[in-house]
């Protein structure tokens, strides 16, 4: 405020320009201003992704349209199967954050406010922290002399490690755990706005604690729980880094093979082909959640 | 609901707390394991010592990747955050047609996979030239961050009273004089929010990097290629420096802007 008064201080000696001049002039100021990150935005974003999709349906040598590459990657049972594994796998992520998040979220909303910020800050730090070092870190956790085989065995659980990397089950474990802050902290949030008075009037009227929940509670909080989930399936959809280190290289997922293809193989067209399918299904997915969010927030 | 503590509480409180342990748990463990004597990963560890931190200093490697990681994500933020300051100004304030087809696309590489991005800019660089290149690299960080600095410079602008531009327009002063003497001045602790948050997503990137870095290496790069083949617990002593690397990016956050408006933007 103190600088905004200083500056028009300064400017006062300036005469008032006629407002359509002004106007017209406003506009062209805009658009240099607007300039730098459309530019940016053309060349190092719009151009290269149309350049793939365009990659996905033309011949590499003669540029000629073609759906060969399509055919391709349809008829091919290798591809199919990583597809399939990477849906199911999301919706195995998706399903167990759920599971996870929503009673973490609910239990959150009940502490007093002081615990409340303390389980906050540490969602958020999480959050926070690069998916690298949390992913790795379950190898520390998860390994045969991690924390976890070690406490199993001297608890008298097990008698020779369980095997958690390296397969399917580490992957679910670490991508859960890196998309859990996605479902709860809008989950969190949606529960707080939850009009209290409708829970009164439910027990005034003599329903019981599980009938509130249920019946008025949980149904308020489903468009939010139903967004942040597509959220986190969506996220699922493309993670490379967790399944390539937790997964060992045995259990790739759609970005895992996207990698393959380009630099081991060098089949850029059929990643291109990859990169369409993915970005149709994640695209459809977003209006879906951009749909619930706009409705119900 | 009241604050009583009912019984039939327990259960939940049990399962959130088991929940809580589970997301905090590898930000936990990893310290501890970096100060350990044994060279494979053992939980507890057998002895303490700080050879990965020695191991970690005295490699050149990790020095190189270290400067590249900095240089890069100071290169990234700052563009990004020029560009993407400028753009959300006229997002606000200006009205023309089209506006929300151009913040969609602003805001698309936000929402596109990075493995999408990463393949893309794989095979159009390689046609251009610029795989490999650092600025490359600086060009696939900014267009990463920028949606970030659009949307929080969006909110920040959007909190600034729009009657004090128009005064200043009315006493004669121009569309840049407004811009870099009124409304910059006053956007300083949003825009530092955002440059941190850049500079933080900038440092921690993976995906992008790995595709198209070339022969250039940073910190996530080396120690996902360290990741993929073996066992390394100078990876350890990285992770924790890491860790402690967001956590004071984080708290620098909260310092610098302390308005519920930038954070509200962010999450």
């Amino acid at each position: 405020m103190i600088d905004a008064s200083l500056a028009i201080d300064g400017a006062v000696a300036g005469p008032a320009a006629a407002p359509a001049s002004a106007r017209r002039r406003f506009r062209w100021d805009l658009l240099l201003l607007i300039a730098p990150l459309l530019l940016v935005t053309a060349v190092v974003f719009d151009v290269p992704l149309l350049n793939t999709a365009y990659w996905a349906v033309s011949d590499a040598k003669s540029g000629a349209l073609t759906t060969r590459h399509f055919q391709e990657f349809l008829e091919s049972n290798a591809y199919m199967r990583i597809i399939w594994r990477t849906l199911f796998v999301s919706l195995e992520v998706t399903l167990v954050t759920i599971l996870l998040g929503y009673p973490l979220a609910y239990w959150t909303t009940k502490l007093r406010p002081r615990l409340r910020m303390i389980v906050l800050a540490l969602v958020v730090m999480t959050f926070w922290v690069s998916i690298l070092v949390r992913t790795y870190a379950w190898i520390v956790i998860l390994g045969n002399a991690g924390l976890v085989n070690r406490s199993l065995h001297w608890l008298g659980i097990t008698s020779k490690p369980v095997e958690f990397l390296y397969n399917e089950l580490g992957i679910v474990i670490g991508m859960t755990n890196v998309l859990l802050p996605f479902l709860v902290l809008p989950l969190y949030a949606a529960m707080l706005r939850v009009d209290q008075r409708l829970l009164q009037v439910a027990e005034t009227l003599g329903a019981s604690r599980l009938r509130i929940f249920w019946q008025v509670f949980f149904p308020l909080t489903v468009p939010t729980l139903a967004a942040s989930s597509i959220l986190v399936f969506i996220l699922s959809l493309g993670f490379y880094i967790t399944p390539a280190v937790l997964g060992g290289g045995k259990v790739p997922l759609i970005a895992n093979m996207m990698d393959l293809l380009i630099n081991r193989f060098a089949r850029w067209e059929i990643a291109a082909v990859v990169s369409v399918v993915l970005m149709a299904i994640t695209l459809t997915l977003y209006a879906v959640y951009q749909r619930l969010r706009e409705k119900y927030q | 609901m009241s604050g009583r503590f009912r019984l039939s509480d327990l259960p939940l409180a049990t399962f959130a707390i088991l929940v809580l342990v589970f997301l905090c748990l590898p930000i936990m463990i990893v310290a501890p394991m970096s100060f350990s004597d044994a060279k494979s990963l053992e939980f507890p560890p057998p002895a303490w010592s700080l050879r990965w931190y020695q191991n970690l200093l005295g490699n050149p490697i990790w020095i190189d990747a270290g400067k590249n990681s900095l240089l890069l994500a100071t290169l990234a933020s700052t563009a990004a955050l020029a560009c993407g300051t400028l753009a959300a100004y006229v997002l606000v304030r200006g009205e023309f047609r089209g506006r929300r087809i151009v913040e969609a696309n602003f805001m698309a590489p936000m929402i596109v996979p990075s493995i999408i991005v990463a393949v893309s800019l794989y095979i159009f660089f390689a046609r251009t030239g610029l795989l490999g290149s650092f600025f490359g690299l600086v060009l696939g960080h900014v267009i990463l961050a920028t949606p970030y600095v659009v949307l929080i410079m969006q909110a920040a602008i959007r909190g600034f009273d729009i009657r004090i531009e128009q005064v200043a327009a009315t006493l004669g002063a121009s569309q840049l004089q407004i811009l870099t003497k009124i409304v910059l001045p006053n956007l300083v602790p949003s825009a530092a929010a955002a440059w941190i948050f850049c500079f933080v997503m900038s440092f921690d990137e993976v995906v992008v990097t790995l595709f198209i870095s070339g022969t250039h290496v940073t910190i996530p790069k080396r120690m996902f290629a360290e990741l993929m083949l073996q066992v390394n617990p100078t990876v350890t002593a990285v992770a924790t420096l890491l860790i402690m690397f967001n956590i004071l990016a984080l708290v620098l956050l909260l310092l610098v802007t302390r308005r519920s408006r930038t954070l509200a933007a962010m999450t």
